[in-house]
């Protein structure tokens, strides 16, 4: 199976080359969709080994993404794992999260960060289950964790993906587009590493409600 | 005169519910044409059929009198029609995204020009 990671990157200097290093020992192939950082993270993800692929202008991690998985598509991938820049993501559990799409039980396949023993601050499980009611009145589909950047996209989802969302709000659309085409979903428990670092690079509680109304308005509006 | 519930019936009351009818229908459509998922379209289905209820029998807003202030038919129509406007406004904000999409879209042929690959499944370009 050609399995393909996409990692989204903006001004992850510090942090890509380890993430890229730990994801290779799963995959086959790392892309990483530098958006328009200001600093070297497109210098050390191709040091690194990764193919880079640069945006011209900062368009948000879900345009990252769906840009990372055009080029997935480009390199006939099967199955496309997608993981945070950042490091909170231990790449040790891809292993783990193809397993249901390996074994043909699943199209999706969602990290939940809350299904084992995480030390996880209390503000990040407010938003995260904030993050899941809004989703679920948007889509009708309850995901444990809709809002983790953690997933695998098996051989269907790839063909049929589709992410116009371009910011955080991406992760909103993906459960949408998984009961818009009735793809199998499974839910793996997975590690998560929080420092001050991830804690700082994550939403702020304002960009939090804006990310909200989009996907609310979007949903009703579409 | 036709009247409602004891009430003469006014062009409002016949053109709001014909209105949401169709925002209905086009909804309904949209799943049909698996551009729209159920849930989404139940969500539609009940906004329009609040605002035709409202409209065919504006008594249902007398529970909510205490809270909105909305005592009269006239009021109930000033409101809805402050409903619909906000509406339009969201509805253009959806364009400004749309249009900040196809920026996106710029963005990523670029991108994976560059690095010598297409984009040939992307069904937008």
């Amino acid at each position: 199976m050609n399995v393909v990671a996409v990692i989204p990157a903006f001004n992850e200097e510090t942090r890509i080359t380890d993430v890229i290093h730990s994801a290779f020992g799963y995959v086959s192939t790392v892309i990483v969709v530098d958006d328009a950082s200001a600093d070297a993270t497109a210098v050390r993800a191709q040091e690194a080994g990764a193919l880079v692929l640069q945006h011209m202008e900062n368009s948000g991690a879900g345009a990252a993404t769906m840009t990372g998985v055009e080029a997935a598509r480009a390199l006939h991938a099967d199955a496309v794992v997608t993981l945070d820049a950042d490091g909170q993501h231990d790449p040790h559990d891809i292993a783990a999260m193809l397993k249901p799409v390996e074994e043909g039980r699943a199209d999706i396949v969602f990290a939940n960060r809350f299904g084992q023993r995480n030390s996880i601050p209390l503000i990040r499980r407010l938003a995260n289950a904030a993050g899941n009611l809004i989703t679920f009145a948007a889509t009708g589909r309850w995901v444990h964790d809709s809002q983790c950047g953690f997933k695998v996209f098996g051989p269907r989802a790839v063909r049929q993906l589709t992410i116009r969302m371009s910011g955080f709000e991406f992760c909103t659309e993906i459960v949408r587009e998984s009961v818009q085409h009735r793809w199998r979903i499974a839910q793996v428990p997975t590690k998560v590493l929080y420092s001050p670092y991830t804690m700082a690079k994550g939403q702020s509680f304002a960009k939090g409600i804006e990310t909200a109304l989009k996907i609310l308005l979007r949903s009703f509006l579409r | 005169m036709y009247t409602l519930s004891g009430m003469p019936v006014t062009p409002y009351q016949i053109l709001a519910p014909l209105v949401a009818l169709l925002a209905i229908s086009y909804a309904w459509n949209l799943v049909f044409r698996q551009k729209k998922t159920i849930w989404e379209a139940l969500l539609w289905s009940v906004f329009w059929g609040f605002i035709a209820a409202i409209a065919l029998f504006p008594d249902l807003m007398s529970y909510l009198t205490t809270v909105t202030g909305i005592k009269n038919r006239e009021n109930a129509v000033f409101i809805t029609f402050f409903g619909m406007l906000f509406f339009v406004v969201f509805y253009l904000v959806m364009r400004v995204e749309d249009l900040e999409q196809r920026q996106t879209r710029i963005v990523r042929k670029v991108a994976l020009r560059d690095s010598d690959l297409n984009g040939e499944n992307d069904p937008h370009s």
